[in-house]
């Protein structure tokens, strides 16, 4: 049997994990940003209990994300390209990992502050991580925000160097990541 | 015909009003109290978006008769001041006071007042009026009569907040916000002058 040698693709459970996750973060834009303007009431509950479900979701698939990465790495970068592009798509993911961390910790944590413990899907409560307090609500209320913009930026920056790699460079950073596929493009 | 209904009908009265009187003096003199305000607690858990939260009502006052050996004399009266609630969030604490839900406005005060006490296995039990949202019906109580120093009532009930009423519009949904409230307390007594 030929050595298989260093990866090309992404494990189908990194896919999995990928593809997965970035659905939940979608969603938790479109229910974090459309709860932020609502006055408190029967709505806003309702998109906010969705809200923090879906993000203690996404907490328990990027650690078990996390887990998997540090035991599979990833694919190689394709020499072509420069130092600058290595930096930039290396330091993105990195952001995204901590994001996908920073995120549903913070938002956990707003809660907790609040007084509003965080149910998972009405199935059970999650503990609260700090006590009541209105100064660190605030605090942790606009770190989350501002984060939310941090991760929207990143991942449009994202979106497009997919697209770029795909299409310009024509190089298989974006199939390889794409399930039911092969990558034949180097 | 209609003279001698009357008739009976007041018998009746009388015979309460005597029976009331008898049952009172029977029971001879049971000790009166008030809660203490600063160790005095009142608390109240209800259920959203899946998470229980608690509050507490700060302000209320009670009288309180109550003797461990004669439970059949003793009566609680509480008047909840419903302006003084605390879920620790001002926010849920303004929509609370709003008029969907306590229509403080309106409905400034709660009060309660037992109509029965009832020695239990495990403490006593009593059946009382409770007077929410303009709405009045029987809430069971399940209470512990603390001896020392300062004596102390503690117990717990549970409640539908609908049945009062208290939850109209889009509160009126048990989807996020669950009828269901329970209500737990320790009353600390003192003498009542």
């Amino acid at each position: 049997m030929p050595n298989p040698g260093p990866p090309t693709r992404y494990t189908g459970v990194a896919q999995t994990f990928h593809w997965i996750i970035a659905g939940l973060v979608v969603t938790q834009f479109i229910l974090g940003w459309t709860a932020v303007d609502l006055p408190l009431g029967m709505h806003k509950l309702a998109l906010l209990a969705r809200h923090k479900s879906v993000g203690m979701t996404v907490l328990m698939l990027a650690i078990l994300r996390l887990l998997w990465r540090l035991k599979h790495a990833p694919p190689d970068l394709p020499t072509a390209m420069a130092p600058v592009e290595r930096l930039l798509a290396r330091a993105t993911h990195v952001a995204f990992y901590v994001l996908l961390f920073a995120m549903p910790i913070t938002g956990w944590m707003m809660s907790s502050a609040k007084n509003y413990s965080v149910s998972w899907f009405g199935l059970f409560t999650w503990p609260d991580l700090i006590g009541q307090n209105e100064t660190a609500f605030n605090v942790l209320k606009a770190t989350h925000d501002t984060l939310s913009f941090v991760l929207f930026g990143i991942a449009v920056l994202h979106v497009l160097a997919a697209l770029k790699h795909h299409f310009w460079n024509k190089d298989d950073v974006f199939v390889r990541m794409l399930p039911f596929t092969k990558s034949e493009r180097r | 015909m209609m003279g001698r209904t009357c008739l009976t009908g007041r018998a009746a009265v009388l015979a309460a009003i005597l029976v009331v009187a008898t049952a009172t003096h029977a029971a001879g003199p049971v000790p009166s109290y008030t809660a203490d305000p600063a160790a005095s607690r009142l608390e109240f858990a209800g259920s959203q978006a899946g998470a229980e939260f608690k509050g507490t009502f700060r302000k209320f006052s009670a009288a309180i008769d109550f003797a461990p050996d004669s439970p059949a004399s003793a009566r609680f009266d509480v008047q909840i001041d419903l302006n003084s609630l605390d879920t620790m969030d001002k926010d849920r604490d303004q929509t609370m006071r709003g008029p969907d839900i306590f229509d403080i406005a309106h409905y400034p005060t709660a009060h309660y007042v037992t109509r029965s006490v009832a020695k239990t296995a495990a403490g006593y039990s009593a059946v009382g009026a409770l007077t929410l949202h303009g709405v009045t019906k029987d809430v069971p109580i399940d209470f512990q009569f603390v001896s020392g120093a300062q004596p102390k009532i503690e117990g717990t009930a549970k409640l539908k907040r609908l049945e009062f009423g208290v939850g109209q519009g889009d509160w009126k949904s048990t989807e996020w916000v669950k009828d269901e409230v329970k209500v737990a307390f320790s009353l600390a007594l003192k003498p009542r002058s």
